[in-house]
């Protein structure tokens, strides 16, 4: 192992997001204390609580989610194709690296991006509303797997990538969907039943009510179920992100 | 006996019904300035893409220092530090920065490296520009950047892809002095060109590569002797009959006093043909020659201009 070379990209990939703070960390807190004020002021006085939780808490613990995993994933994909794109990878491939150490120290680079985020957030929501936190360790254990698994991801999704209209198309078409439809906003016992089977099949509901549960003691499928869920995304993500490294597809000839 | 810096054996690559590399063999020995000669597209840089792990082989051995560089790739990426062709761009870091990242990457941490980074920004002009990002750099200041981060680890060999395309006269010479200074610290270097002055003042080996094929091989002046031919031409003043029954041995052509030789080594020839003329009482008003060069060389091998 090159224990040197590997926290040295894990150093360089923490500090490009970093140095570009205004792009990178700040953007997700302005964005959510929107959504708490417009939640707060408007829709939060005509719709009811949800599973006893008022409007604006209910959709916090999404909003955390869906934070961590668009950071984890754009850290990754964007770094990687910017590499692809500005001739820089191939000072990593020519280096003493393996592809096993070039993919960890790009997943940790995107999984701290993803906790800054998150833990923002939830930071936010504990100030702004005073969001109680039922199970902070949970809370953390699940925006660690989730930030780990969506940024095994976006490495994938950044190597195969050859362009960013590619990229841009997998999180607008791909993402983003799934974000909003695995229950950010609503908890899925208010749609009809085809919808609800459908998100069973959604991971992100499982991240996201996983996440509801430990903050706010609620959730719509059973939190062991979410746990199981985020160790086995992190899991398979980070062995195909390992493994297509390792066969240089799109990034050696 | 110790194993060449660079052996390689056999090597092919396709790219699809394309072949690249054709059977590729190659040996530098240690301490060597040895150049890869050829036009674009000859393979040159698909030859330095698999040494380094950037491109995959088909068929064939790639060795540094004896070691295979696939199965045994940290120890001989180790070994080379490679100045690519392509300028890289990095948006975020620092050129300084930039150098101690490379430096990591090669199992220097940033402590140990610091000489290294001062001595390189400073021989190659660039100190002043540490703070800079790699957008603010002129064209010839990207260039000696690819060079210092290609020399942070402090490489045993040097590969250098076409190092001085598009830099201007005077940052060629720079070049060219920094490189004869690094091959005079036991330095391997491996430059590809198609610049034929630069292998022909540089390297001490070359190996003419065309259409993934090497052509030849063998020291610039044992090439141009082989394979070049030189011209002579000499004015004289009066002729007599006999004189060019003193010649027989020349190819030459004779036009309104001009006697125009073509010789394999006018070094050798000059003196005997002034010799033979003087025999011949023929009185010898001016001598021209040109030199053979690895153009000439390249011209035969290939029936081609390097740069057609």
């Amino acid at each position: 192992m090159n224990w040197v070379g590997f926290t040295t990209l894990v150093m360089r990939e923490v500090g490009r997001f970093f140095s570009v703070y205004r792009q990178t960390v700040l953007p997700g807190v302005i964005t959510t204390a929107l959504y708490i004020v417009i939640f707060g002021f408007t829709l939060e006085q005509r719709i009811s609580e949800i599973q006893g939780v008022p409007y604006t808490l209910f959709i916090l613990p999404g909003l955390i989610m869906m934070n961590t995993l668009n950071n984890a994933t754009a850290n990754t994909s964007s770094s990687m194709l910017q590499m692809k794109l500005l001739q820089q990878l191939p000072d990593l491939l020519t280096a003493p690296l393996s592809g096993f150490e070039i993919s960890i120290a790009y997943i940790i680079g995107g999984t701290v991006r993803g906790m800054v985020n998150g833990t923002l957030v939830l930071l936010l929501g504990m100030l702004l509303i005073q969001m109680p936190v039922k199970d902070p360790l949970g809370t953390l254990v699940f925006i660690f797997l989730v930030s780990w698994a969506f940024s095994s991801m976006g490495l994938l999704l950044g190597q195969l990538a050859e362009s960013w209209d590619q990229l841009a198309m997998m999180q607008n078409f791909f993402l983003t969907p799934l974000s909003f439809l695995g229950g950010i906003f609503y908890s899925i016992k208010m749609l009809p039943d085809w919808a609800q089977t459908l998100s069973f099949i959604n991971p992100i509901y499982y991240m996201i009510n996983g996440i509801r549960y430990t903050i706010l003691g609620v959730s719509d499928s059973p939190v062991l179920i979410s746990y199981a869920m985020a160790i086995s995304l992190t899991l398979l993500f980070t062995m195909i992100s390992i493994l297509l490294m390792q066969s240089g597809k799109k990034i050696k000839q | 006996m110790s194993s060449p810096a660079i052996e390689i054996k056999g090597l092919k690559k396709s790219y699809g019904d394309v072949h690249a590399l054709d059977g590729v063999d190659i040996k530098i020995n240690k301490g060597e300035f040895f150049g890869l000669l050829g036009p674009n597209g000859a393979g040159k840089t698909t030859t330095i893409n698999i040494l380094t792990g950037l491109v995959f082989r088909d068929e064939g051995s790639t060795l540094v220092f004896g070691r295979d560089t696939v199965s045994d790739y940290r120890f001989t990426r180790s070994k080379i530090g490679i100045a690519a062709q392509e300028f890289s761009v990095d948006w975020f870091f620092p050129i300084e920065k930039l150098l101690f990242f490379q430096a990591g990457y090669y199992g220097i941490r940033k402590k140990d490296a610091a000489p290294m980074v001062e001595e390189l920004l400073n021989r190659l002009g660039l100190d002043k520009k540490k703070n800079a990002r790699l957008r603010q750099l002129s064209g010839g200041m990207k260039r000696r950047f690819q060079l210092a981060k290609a020399l942070v680890h402090d490489p045993d060999i040097i590969i250098l892809d076409e190092p001085t395309a598009g830099v201007d006269v005077e940052l060629r010479r720079d070049l060219w002095q920094y490189l004869r200074n690094l091959h005079a610290k036991g330095k391997t270097i491996l430059l590809t060109t198609h610049y034929i002055e630069e292998a022909e003042l540089l390297c001490e080996n070359v190996a003419i590569i065309d259409q993934g094929s090497i052509l030849k091989e063998g020291s610039p002046k044992a090439l141009t002797q082989e394979l070049g031919t030189a011209g002579i031409s000499i004015h004289i003043g009066n002729t007599n009959e006999k004189f060019e029954s003193y010649l027989s041995e020349y190819i030459y052509t004779y036009e309104k006093n001009r006697l125009h030789f073509s010789v394999k080594d006018p070094d050798q020839a000059l003196p005997k043909i002034i010799k033979r003329l003087s025999e011949a009482n023929v009185h010898i008003n001016s001598i021209d020659s040109t030199r053979s060069s690895l153009e000439d060389v390249f011209l035969n091998l290939t029936g081609k201009g390097i740069n057609e």
